[in-house]
């Protein structure tokens, strides 16, 4: 990784960490505004403080996906507004796809002090490996990296049993002393995928560390491996958070 | 191996991962296979593990990063195979 890399990736940190006193409280105001709750937010909140007290990092850190938005909903989940920021470096890097967000000027300057690294699906493979030496050098510095190993959302509103992304994988071969952290969240409401849950809507969010193991062979099939063990896993998590619905 | 019969084998390896076959026959080795055959990322990854059972050989991280398009892929894979 060059030294200009380096150099703003460590800006964007700080610049973040000083407009934490802003954002975080922004975000939290847009999921109590939309009316959004989470079932047994303290427990969750617990759980993950236990997790981080076990292990201050680097996380890898990942969810299902279903919305847009689910990036903030799991932050407000993880953490309080305070945690956010007084333990801003706790709060995960996220990875979103650069057409999604920086369509709005605002928007993309919010995902930039919010630890955002953006995505080009497909781009350049100068684009992606310097993408891959930012990631793993925030899981250097001890951080969380947060990573939807879907790859996108899911159409089915399911997670996905198939043509998943094994990037996951990759960070999980490269960065040896990572730990996994596996989140479903699942709105009541959320039969599929969609933009934003709908206004109110009340989420169950289940947490849980997961070892992916050891697996042999060569390196693109053991990252393939990896990410298999952590969809059915998650596909786990989900059959048993769903099964009480019927 | 010459390279047709690599690319030959290559785009047969395709055939499995290609929604739409009818792509397939207009391939050239300029073809980019994640744009030009909407094949994604992790299908690729596919497609390269599939290559080494094929060819008998293995491909690391950075020579399938190197994978953009058909010829991309034969090149490397001629130059395993030498």
């Amino acid at each position: 990784m060059g030294r200009r890399d380096r150099f703003l990736l460590g800006l964007q940190y700080v610049l973040g960490q000083i407009a934490v006193i802003v954002t975080a409280p922004l975000y939290f105001l847009f999921v109590r505004l939309m009316g959004y709750r989470i079932r047994d937010l303290k427990q969750v909140r617990n759980e993950v403080r236990r997790m981080y007290r076990e292990q201050e990092g680097p996380w890898i850190i990942c969810p299902n996906h279903l919305t847009m938005i689910d990036s903030i909903v799991l932050s407000y989940g993880m953490a309080s507004l305070a945690d956010h920021i007084f333990r801003f470096r706790r709060v995960p890097w996220n990875l979103p796809e650069r057409k999604n967000f920086q369509r709005s000027l605002l928007i993309a300057f919010l995902c930039y002090l919010s630890k955002c690294l953006p995505v080009d699906r497909g781009g350049s493979r100068e684009g992606l490996q310097r993408l891959l030496e930012k990631c793993l050098r925030v899981l250097g510095w001890g951080q969380g990296l947060m990573i939807f190993p879907e790859g996108g959302r899911s159409r089915t509103g399911r997670v996905k049993r198939e043509n998943y992304s094994y990037g996951v994988g990759r960070f999980i071969e490269e960065c040896g002393r990572c730990r996994v952290m596996l989140i479903y969240l699942r709105g009541d409401g959320q039969q599929t995928y969609g933009l934003m849950p709908r206004f109110g809507e009340r989420f169950t969010m289940v947490t849980e560390i997961f070892d992916p193991g050891r697996t042999d062979g060569s390196g693109l099939r053991v990252q393939r491996e990896y990410a298999r063990r952590i969809m059915d896993r998650l596909a786990a998590m989900e059959d048993a958070c769903l099964a009480p619905r019927g | 191996m010459s390279e047709e019969q690599i690319t030959n084998k290559f785009i047969d390896i395709l055939r499995g991962y290609v929604k739409d076959p009818a792509l397939l026959e207009k391939a050239t080795q300029k073809t980019h296979i994640l744009k030009d055959l909407k094949v994604n990322s992790a299908r690729l990854v596919d497609i390269i593990i599939k290559c080494e059972d094929v060819f008998g050989t293995t491909i690391d991280d950075e020579e399938a990063d190197r994978i953009a398009t058909i010829g991309d892929a034969v090149t490397l894979i001629q130059q395993k195979a030498a």
